[in-house]
């Protein structure tokens, strides 16, 4: 399988794996976006721009400041609101935002989409 | 609460941090308008505003999830925890290896605890003893020793402002900007009671290049 392809697929899964877990309690949507496309499911799409706009915020942050503290490639941001957060990773080309209640564990839910 | 004294405090506490932690590489504590708190040395002045204004541009568009509380970059060789501490924010770079419960004892318990303490404490004042002008008698012979002699009645007043039993020594300063500590004893020459003199003897008149009938100050030598 090309490198391509096996990206692809990795990307699939998540998609997948976040269709099975967007109605979990607490967790109030993702964003996942690729070089050409994106995928939104929020359960309030009136923040959508708010959303997207914070999530690019925290990627280019998260990467500023792991070049300026020299932290290596970026894993995971995690970005707390007042009850809210955001886990921000990576996944081959694309950009996940996984928004949720700041009471979810949000290592376990890297595990069950196997970000790990 | 003086604001040097508090950075001073925290700054202490930043190092103490990295002491006890090390694998706690950088800190420092920023103002919400951007203005640095505290820092410690290793961590530079250009990475630190690069930092805050990257950390401003967030706390910009959070308000879709309430403000800014934290924000974590985890990466391949180490992670770097912003968090929200009272109306500051605490930066911490750590290696990977750093115990991230350690990490998050430090941003959510010891550092708002440590600001706490100091927005509730008051620093007591220093108790200072006010310096007395003396006119100088010149103590001689061989067996005046190295002590000068002040009233009783000016050595009850320091002690009582300074809570101590007694004052043993004194600083003397002459106006031609020399001075000196010696040992105090009260005057013993009744005659010289109560008239504002100190005697001193001539060897420390000398050091001083003070004259008898000239003007020093006298003060308690701080312990």
């Amino acid at each position: 399988m090309s490198a391509k392809n096996k990206s692809k697929n990795n990307v699939e899964n998540v998609q997948e794996k976040l269709q099975s877990i967007k109605d979990r309690e607490g967790i109030i949507g993702y964003i996942l976006r690729g070089p050409n496309s994106a995928s939104i499911d929020l359960k309030d799409p009136t923040k959508i721009i708010d959303y997207a706009v914070l999530s690019a915020t925290a990627f280019e942050a998260g990467q500023d400041i792991s070049a300026m503290f020299e932290i290596g490639e970026v894993d995971s941001i995690i970005t707390e609101g007042e009850d809210t957060k955001i886990l921000s990773r990576v996944v081959n080309e694309h950009r996940l935002s996984i928004f949720m209640e700041k009471n979810v564990d949000h290592n376990k839910l890297c595990k069950d989409l196997n970000l790990t | 609460m003086n604001k040097d004294l508090y950075a001073v405090a925290l700054k202490n506490a930043l190092t103490e941090i990295m002491n006890i932690c090390p694998d706690v590489r950088r800190s420092f504590i920023f103002a919400k308008d951007g203005a640095i708190v505290a820092r410690v040395s290793e961590t530079d002045e250009e990475t630190t505003e690069k930092m805050i204004s990257a950390f401003q541009s967030i706390a910009e568009k959070a308000d879709a999830i309430g403000s800014l509380k934290a924000f974590y970059v985890n990466g391949k060789k180490g992670k770097v925890i912003l968090s929200s501490v009272n109306d500051m924010y605490l930066a911490l770079a750590a290696s990977e290896n750093a115990d991230t419960t350690y990490l998050h004892s430090v941003t959510r318990v010891i550092i708002p605890t440590v600001l706490k303490l100091l927005e509730t404490i008051t620093p007591t004042p220093l108790q200072l003893a006010p310096s007395k002008q003396l006119v100088v008698d010149t103590l001689s012979g061989f067996f005046v020793g190295d002590s000068v002699q002040i009233d009783t009645k000016i050595l009850e007043e320091w002690a009582e402002l300074l809570n101590q039993k007694g004052i043993s020594e004194v600083e003397i300063e002459a106006f031609g900007g020399k001075a000196t500590q010696c040992r105090v004893k009260e005057i013993n020459d009744s005659k010289l009671k109560g008239k504002g003199m100190i005697r001193i003897p001539e060897k420390v008149c000398k050091t001083l290049e003070v004259k008898k009938g000239e003007l020093v100050k006298v003060k308690p030598a701080s312990t």
